[in-house]
């Protein structure tokens, strides 16, 4: 099972959490200074798995950001390692050569995202193409709300002329 | 799709983000968010903000919260925003309250009336979002309000609400297993469902299930390898592929779930023998993904009851992964060769796995040391014990993690106690690891290095046991002068010198005794080490005044008894007032109390007293009232019953909910006398307690001092591990000292045969038989190690005997560890002598076939990467472009110059450094390069220029 996911530049901000399992908040905190710590100062040929509190964390750098995971002991490291780039092809495909700044600025669309690929700390769904149906199902949700409300507004403001 | 770019947010927001971003300090930061907090305070709470903009201020408590500051005062804005009609704004709610809240949070009670509404919502989509957040807040006591809705929605006729209910489902099992116990066959049910998606979802559960239970689930071994063949051989719609494998995601659940079926059960492995296989043959070993699956093959492999043939296809995978350039490879590959070792010990013995497992524990890479200790501590046997255990402490010294610290000292323990080829050896081994992490250790521990020292090999060899003792005195009073020592350490020096310290007479009880005085003032704050400390000086008198010496006290030793008489610690003060009462009595009574070297003796508790009774008798006569027991006093008839129903009830502290079971007909009969008596029972403690402490009183006098005789009490019960097979006589178990006689057998076969070759075999088998006593267990690892051990019976045993001493062979196979690398190109002229030299024939020996221009072209947009993974992925990326930022999303780096290279020609501007993803990259080339200039254009327009104005944020895009 994925403990919790996080997304940590390399100045060690933060660009996103997702916690599988219950944490506090002081414990996300600490467990996030802990991790940077780890991650970040790990030379760039090692292995891209590290032991932590009898946890594995699996990480991958993608250019200026740590993707990681928190998995069991007995789960296939290679395997997370594999969800995480089945993560970033699918946020390439949305975003369209996704950057540093479509996760900050768009963090809550990388959430979404993230929401149906997995659930309950495991994966849900490995279909890219499913993913990326519904995800944009959603969006055109929210878009004719968008137009719905814009077209209004567009009526009362050329009422008002 | 496509590009959702336009960052979509107000120019607030975005203000917000570059502030942030150009922060120089910490401070500044705060500074920022706190007003950006107190903004949003103001907004959310005013009724005039208008709904969209409600939503945009939730992004940015989101945002705020992620950065690490307390966004509680929104929370309840969120929980409101879930509640709203519109779409748009009940995802975003849904979206923060899944990210704000925990599953015990106060608020989530609010919530569940609305995911309970939209779970029965039209929309599907609406329906996915509530059981998203079902997934995520629902706790144990809310589950049965949403219960019914989820199973209903799994038949749902979109399969993106089914996957999800089955979700839920699986996290309603995990937090509550007794609230869907009932509802188990609907997760069998979902297996045969149309969608791969919801199947594929359906596995989750169903492991966990079988991992609890396998038998009840043995009847879908067949579906299960159906449903892998069919996998397998891609009849899943191809958008499950993954990298030209066919759902290769499904295949590894699959796998996980077969390994927990087939594990020791041979009909159900049988039938999954040729579909592992196959799997196995078709893996791509130069993708990261079909590498996964083979991993996992080979663990489902060595889970399941042996086949020689898929044993060899799983040797064949490690050695590759062995050989492999990449860290990430090799790590899987030192896992796989322990679990793999268990079952098929001879593939230690190849001797490219030697060369390999060394290189692997001299990496600089932490992750792959450790687990390359784990490995070797699987394959500890008495004759590599030495070299194992040295290496262990090493590594143990050098690092200052003190979660794998304890663990990794405790094995050092475990390994030393059961293999030790010799007393120095071991005690140096002790010190060693209680010097450097005695606090860390659990202080079981300390106490079985005690008795180990106590009880030595067996009675049978006193000389070795006294050797034993006196080397450990020796070296402890040369260690013990150290400053900064454990307590736990310390705590067993001053034992062991009170038991033994003048055994040998080659130390004067006044040179001793100093010794611990000086401990005991070293160590003023600890108790422990000052009370461990006055007993062994006390021990050491007693033995000086039973052998008629005359004693003198040293000045040092009565000012420190003088001083813990008045100490304010009670333990202490009284073992100091018992030292004093020892000192003032003749040889005779103090034999009696304290005999020499009596700790192993074990000591009859007389609970009735019988020596009294001469004395109590004489009191009778003359004129003294006889005791009336407890039972036979007045009033106290029902003392005995109610004290057991006390302990019944304080056995279970939680509150009960279940009603009271009926009185028993027993205690019925028992309450008649009581209440004829007409004394209510009225609760008091007192009888009980004073018969509780009337057992350490009358222990008393029998046994010797307090302190052996407690350590004694905590020890009882603790498994005897070490390693000499006479010692272990002791434990009548008949099992055990079969497991003995096996690995003494290994041993000997060892010490003949291979005492050159590190390998590491049966003997892993045999302690573990000894370490767990679960019968079930021991039946297995027995039928798997017998097999062996008959081969091994025809070994000589005459050739050399059972060794007591294993020094030599050790010594030997040290030698030949050191000198490894040499007599291993020897041995095996195929494997070449640098493993570090990267161009291993097997797997990369493709990666020049492939040009890596063409391939950033898109011209061979089906063809795979050619090599295994990316080493890091990331070397070079300081000097990366903007528009080439995601681009090294490469599985595969090629080769470093290579790397250097490519983005130079897409780019034309030498800047970047970095890889070309071969899948995604290849699907839309030109438009990612379009897209990212445009994005870089967009950017600049809104005023957030990637450039010096805001370094922070952007130094490292741009380098």
């Amino acid at each position: 099972m994925i403990h919790f996911v996080l997304l940590i530049s390399r100045q060690g901000k933060v660009r996103l959490t997702k916690w599988y399992s219950p944490y506090t908040q002081k414990e996300r905190t600490k467990v996030i200074r802990e991790l940077s710590g780890l991650i970040l100062n790990r030379g760039p040929k090692l292995c891209n798995f590290v032991e932590w509190r009898g946890y594995k964390v699996v990480y991958k750098r993608y250019a200026s950001l740590y993707f990681c995971m928190c998995i069991d002991q007995d789960d296939n490291e290679l395997e997370i390692l594999e969800i995480i780039h089945h993560f970033v092809e699918i946020l390439d495909r949305y975003f369209g050569s996704v950057c540093e700044l479509d996760l900050i600025f768009n963090f809550h669309k990388a959430y979404y995202i993230l929401d149906e690929l997995l659930i309950a700390g495991e994966l849900q769904e490995s279909s890219k193409k499913t993913v990326a149906r519904l995800i944009a199902a959603q969006d055109s949700l929210v878009e004719a709300a968008k137009e719905q409300a814009s077209s209004l507004s567009n009526m009362i403001a050329q009422a008002t002329k | 799709m496509g590009s959702q770019g336009g960052f979509g947010q107000s120019k607030e927001f975005l203000d917000l983000i570059k502030s942030i971003g150009e922060c120089r300090s910490k401070a500044e930061e705060d500074r920022i968010v706190l007003r950006e907090i107190e903004t949003l305070k103001t907004r959310l709470s005013s009724p005039n903000t208008p709904k969209f903009k409600l939503k945009e201020y939730l992004i940015r408590l989101l945002y705020v919260e992620m950065l690490g500051h307390d966004a509680s005062f929104g929370y309840i804005h969120a929980v409101k925003m879930t509640h709203d009609e519109n779409l748009l704004l009940k995802r975003t709610g849904y979206l923060a309250v899944t990210l704000f809240l925990n599953e015990d949070h106060d608020l989530i009670i609010l919530i569940v009336n609305t995911i309970q509404k939209d779970l029965k919502s039209d929309n599907y989509l609406v329906v996915c979002a509530a059981l998203n957040a079902v997934c995520r807040l629902i706790n144990e006591e809310t589950i049965p309000a949403v219960l019914p809705q989820v199973v209903e929605l799994l038949g749902h006729q979109k399969e993106a609400v089914r996957k999800k209910a089955v979700m839920a489902l699986h996290r309603f099992y995990q937090r509550a297993p007794g609230s869907v116990s009932h509802l188990i066959s609907n997760f069998r049910k979902r297996l045969c469902d149309n969608d791969p998606g919801v199947m594929g979802a359906a596995l989750c559960p169903l492991f966990d299930l079988i991992t609890i239970d396998a038998d009840a689930y043995k009847d879908l071994v067949v579906s299960f390898v159906n449903i892998l063949k069919q996998v397998a051989e891609r009849r899943l719609p191809k958008s499950y592929d993954y990298h030209q494998m066919p759902a290769p995601f499904i295949q590894i659940k699959l796998l996980k779930i077969l390994a927990l079926l087939g594990s020791g059960d041979k009909k159900a492995s049988e039938q999954m023998y040729t579909i592992v296989g196959d799997i196995m043959r078709k893996c791509d070993s130069t993708s990261n993904i079909g590498n996964a699956i083979l991993y996992e093959c080979i663990c489902c492999v060595s889970s399941l009851h042996p086949n020689p043939k898929l044993l060899e296809a799983a040797a064949d995978a490690i050695s590759k992964f062995l050989k492999s350039d990449s860290h990430n490879l090799r790590y899987l590959g030192i896992d796989a060769l322990s679990r793999l070792i268990k079952i098929s010990p001879e593939i230690a013995d190849a001797a490219q796995h030697q060369l390999a497992v060394i290189d692997c524990l001299e990496d600089p890479d932490d992750t792959l040391k450790r687990k390359t200790f784990e490995l070797l501590y699987k394959m500890t046997k008495s004759s590599n014990v030495e070299v194992i255990v040295d290496r262990m402490i090493q590594y143990m010294i050098s690092i200052s993690d003190s979660h794998y610290k304890t663990e990794i000292a405790s094995r050092c323990v475990e390994l030393a106690e059961q293999f030790a080829p010799s007393n120095q050896w071991f005690i140096q081994a002790m010190n060693k690891v209680f010097e450097h992490a005695g606090d860390l250790v659990n202080a079981k521990v300390a106490h079985n290095l005690m008795r180990l020292i106590a009880e030595g090999f067996g009675e049978d060899d006193d000389a070795a046991d006294t050797q034993l003792r006196s080397s450990a005195v020796e070296s402890y009073l040369q260690i013990m002068g150290e400053p900064k020592l454990p307590s736990a350490f310390l705590q067993v020096i001053c034992w062991v010198l009170g038991e033994y310290g003048t055994a040998d007479g080659k130390y004067s009880a006044s040179y001793i005794t100093g010794k611990l005085c000086d401990v005991a003032e070293a160590h003023l704050a600890d108790d422990t080490v000052k009370a461990y400390a006055i007993t062994a000086l006390m021990k050491i008198y007693s033995f000086e005044i039973a052998a008629g010496r005359a004693v003198d006290v040293l000045p040092e030793c009565q000012s420190l008894i003088e001083e813990m008489l008045a100490s304010h610690s009670t333990d202490l003060q009284q073992r100091a007032y018992e030292l004093q009462a020892i000192l003032s009595l003749d040889a005779n009574a103090v034999e009696k109390i304290m005999p020499m070297n009596s700790t192993c003796d074990d000591i009859e508790i007389d609970k009735s007293l019988s020596f009294l009774n001469g004395y109590v008798q004489q009191a009778v006569e003359n004129g003294a009232q006889p005791y009336i027991p407890e039972s036979e006093r007045s009033g106290m008839s029902n003392i005995s019953n109610f004290k057991s129903q006390e302990d019944h009830e304080s056995s279970t502290h939680a509150l009960r909910f279940e009603a009271y079971e009926l009185p028993k007909p027993m205690l019925s009969q028992n309450v008649p006398p009581i209440l004829a008596s007409s004394t209510e029972l009225v609760p008091v403690p007192e009888p009980s307690y004073v018969s509780d402490i009337l057992q350490p009183a009358t222990s008393a006098p029998s046994g010797s001092d307090a302190g052996p005789s407690e350590l004694r009490l905590r020890l009882d019960g603790v498994q005897r591990k070490w390693g000499r097979p006479t010692y272990s006589s002791a434990t009548p178990s008949t099992s055990s000292n079969d497991a003995v006689k096996i690995q003494n057998e290994a041993t000997q076969r060892d010490s003949v045969g291979m005492s050159n070759s590190k390998a590491r075999d049966v003997s892993y088998d045999s302690r573990k038989q000894q370490v767990e006593i679960s019968p079930e267990k021991q039946k297995l690892a027995a039928s798997l190690f017998g097999g062996v051990s008959k081969s091994d019976g025809r070994q000589p045993s005459s050739s050399q005997k059972v060794s007591k001493h294993q020094n030599p062979t050790s010594d030997k196979s040290r030698a030949a560890k050191a000198a490894a690398p040499d007599t291993a190109v020897v041995k095996t002229p195929q494997t070449p002598p640098d493993l570090l030299d990267l161009s291993e024939p097997s797997i990369s020996s493709s990666a020049p076939s492939v040009d890596p221009f063409k391939q950033w072209e898109g011209l061979l947009d089906l063809k795979q990467d050619p090599t295994p993974v990316s080493a890091g992925g990331v070397g070079s990326t300081e000097t990366s472009d903007f528009m080439s930022l995601f681009t090294d999303m490469s599985l595969n780096v090629p080769s470093d110059g290579v790397a250097g290279t490519m983005p130079n020609v897409i780019n034309g501007n030498g800047l970047g450094g970095i890889m070309a993803d071969h899948s995604a990259q290849q699907l839309n080339k030109g438009p990612n390069l379009k897209q990212a200039l445009e994005k870089d254009a967009r950017v600049r327009q809104m005023g957030v220029t990637p450039s010096g104005q805001n370094p922070n944020l952007f130094k490292d895009l741009l380098g």
